[in-house]
């Protein structure tokens, strides 16, 4: 039986609905009183887990699952040992440096040198303004990123942005896209070399419905 | 108070322990020495500079020890670098082929942080010195399956690749691309082979290469229809035959997946390159690596002499870890068959000649002396509990009152 690691969150309606396309069934996870964190799918081929997306590269690169879904976004963040099969085309939206509307910055090169950007993603943060040259600060933040710049702890955050309204609700707004993102398929890179119980017909299927959608 | 610790990543070995792995490694050992294999002990320190100068080792993964004037030290993280160095200096002169093989530590550093992950491992290995072509590989091969049925481990898969026949196939790609599409077939990166900006005809191409892997004789009918160089045919030729002997001759079944897309971003293989593979428990470990390397001794030759050589590594801890469920692991460390005890202080030298006698025996005899502070009781219940079985009480003139305790464990 292969395992599969499905993201909390965001990507997982249409991941579920992903495996649905190809005949394995993972609508329990959807259930609002469900509370297991591992399900088999009724026709008994596969099992599905649960965990936060930024757990799903290290269950893959560890093979306690030899297939997962995961945002392009985690991938880069934390470069994991893990095959990159396809990109699912769902779950868009980009990774971006904001600012208050207030401030006089309007590109990521015009922040201050040595200015704080408050970040969940700190090495896409690094790495991207390593590459523009300008030394900043990075705070590491986990979450409500946006109070970073509000309560003036930072001058810019580093952060998703799907649709911008959390981001206007804030008073913040994008000035730069460090990359777009969506949802991934990867795998355990041994596993797929060694090809158990059909898993490249699987890995096939994904792929194929994937464009489909 | 202070606890001192072993360094993260490294651990003590207790007696049970070194049983085990003494026993997989003797296993071995033994199957090593039948194919006509003498052991090489190197340093377990080198020049970085020597232990980086094949490629494929980057020195951020090798512990550094001390920079002196003379260079930078490290802690070797393989075997194969320091062999080919010995090999292609002070061996220079011998007869060929060499068939060496090592039972080693070796150090890998993690690099970008280390959560407690392992840092010294222990491998044991071959390397088949100045013999190239198919005859050599395909005793490689074998002598790996052989090692595998010696310890019982059933059901192993051998993923094997041909870095040269890859290099072929990477040549049908303009010289700019070349690095990039093997970085990401390297890697399993098949979205970002699909980013690189080829043109329709050399995308297909390369999502057909990274592929090419499966059961032996689908895949090379697949490559069969690719336009190779004659050099290309000629590997595909003999990477037929190497397969089918093989398959045809291997005592323990060892399932081959033929896997073109098996590469490093750089490494020094020049031809065949494997993994073994146990899966068990949906669990899969590499038990080890190995492949021909037919420009690393030149590296390390005063005059750039070049030979052909090809070996593999198995990593004892993860042989260790598919056999633990295995009936042929010792499960207690060696007992002691004898304890010998003295009556009083006169009768001490007398037991510890009686003792002597006891170990010169024809087959390995354990003996204890017992050294006092407790009594007869209290030795009796140390015998019990260390499953010693035999007793000899020894009196001041040197004569034995022997018991044997019945009820001790074997």
């Amino acid at each position: 039986m292969i395992t599969i690691a499905l993201p909390k969150g965001a990507l997982l309606q249409d991941s579920i609905d992903l495996f649905l396309q190809i005949g394995l069934d993972f609508r329990a996870f959807l259930d609002s009183s469900n509370r297991q964190l591992q399900i088999t799918e009724p026709t008994q081929r596969a099992t599905a887990m649960l965990v936060r997306a930024q757990d799903v590269p290290v269950y893959v690169e560890y093979g306690q699952a030899q297939l997962g879904i995961v945002g392009y976004d985690v991938l880069e963040e934390k470069s994991p040992q893990v095959a990159q099969l396809a990109d699912l085309k769902f779950g868009g939206c980009r990774l971006s440096v904001a600012v208050p509307q207030e401030s006089p910055y309007r590109r990521s090169v015009e922040l201050p040198p040595h200015g704080r950007v408050a970040s969940k993603f700190v090495q896409c943060a690094r790495n991207y303004f390593r590459q523009l040259d300008l030394p900043v600060e990075i705070i590491p933040l986990y979450g409500s990123v946006e109070l970073g710049p509000i309560t003036g702890m930072s001058e810019a955050i580093v952060d998703l942005v799907s649709t911008g309204r959390t981001l206007k609700e804030n008073g913040l707004v994008e000035i730069d896209v460090l990359f777009e993102s969506t949802a991934y398929l990867i795998a355990h890179p041994l596993s797929y070399r060694l090809n158990p119980e059909g898993l490249g017909e699987w890995v096939q299927k994904l792929r194929e419905n994937a464009l489909c959608n | 108070m202070r606890i001192h610790q072993p360094p993260a990543g490294t651990r003590d070995l207790l007696p049970l322990e070194v049983a085990q792995k003494r026993w997989i490694a003797d296993r071995i050992q033994g199957v090593f020495h039948q194919w006509g294999y003498q052991r090489i002990i190197t340093s377990t320190l080198e020049w970085v500079e020597a232990l980086t100068a094949g490629g494929a080792i980057h020195p951020s993964t090798v512990i550094q020890v001390e920079n002196t004037s003379g260079g930078r030290l490290g802690l070797r993280p393989e075997l194969t670098a320091s062999i080919a160095r010995a090999a292609a200096t002070r061996m220079a002169g011998d007869v060929f082929p060499q068939r060496l093989y090592y039972n080693a530590n070796v150090f890998r550093r993690t690099p970008g942080g280390n959560h407690g992950r392992q840092v010294e491992f222990f491998q044991t290995g071959v390397e088949l010195l100045r013999a190239g072509g198919t005859r050599a590989d395909r005793e490689i091969l074998l002598l790996l399956a052989d090692c595998l049925g010696s310890l019982g481990l059933e059901g192993c898969s051998v993923i094997l690749g041909e870095a040269s026949l890859t290099r072929s196939l990477l040549n049908l790609f303009p010289p700019s691309d070349q690095g990039q599409v093997r970085a990401c077939i390297a890697h399993l990166d098949r979205v970002g082979l699909t980013r690189l900006g080829l043109s329709t005809e050399l995308e297909q191409l390369a999502l057909l290469l990274f592929d090419l892997r499966g059961e032996p004789r689908t895949v090379l009918q697949k490559v069969s229809h690719l336009n190779l160089d004659q050099q290309g045919q000629q590997v595909v030729h003999n990477l037929k035959n190497l397969i089918e002997r093989v398959e045809e001759s291997a005592s323990t079944r060892l399932s081959l997946i033929l896997d073109l897309s098996l590469i490093q971003t750089i490494d020094y293989y020049t031809g065949v390159v494997f993994e073994v593979v146990c899966v068990q428990n949906q669990q899969s470990r590499v038990l080890g690596k190995g492949g021909r390397y037919d420009q690393l001794l030149g590296l390390y030759h005063p005059q750039g002499e070049s030979a052909p050589g090809i070996g593999f590594a198995l990593n004892l801890e993860e042989v260790y870890s598919c056999l633990l469920d295995s009936e042929q692991l010792p499960r207690s460390a060696p007992k002691t068959d004898w304890l010998v005890i003295p009556r009083d202080d006169q009768a001490e030298k007398a037991a510890f000649d009686y003792a002597q006698t006891l170990r010169h025996s024809e087959h390995l005899v354990r003996v204890e002396l017992e050294l006092g502070g407790r009594s007869p009781d209290e030795i009796r219940q140390y015998a019990r509990l260390c499953n010693i079985n035999r007793l000899a009480w020894i009196q001041a003139d040197g004569k034995p009152e022997i018991e044997v305790l019945e009820n001790a464990e074997y």
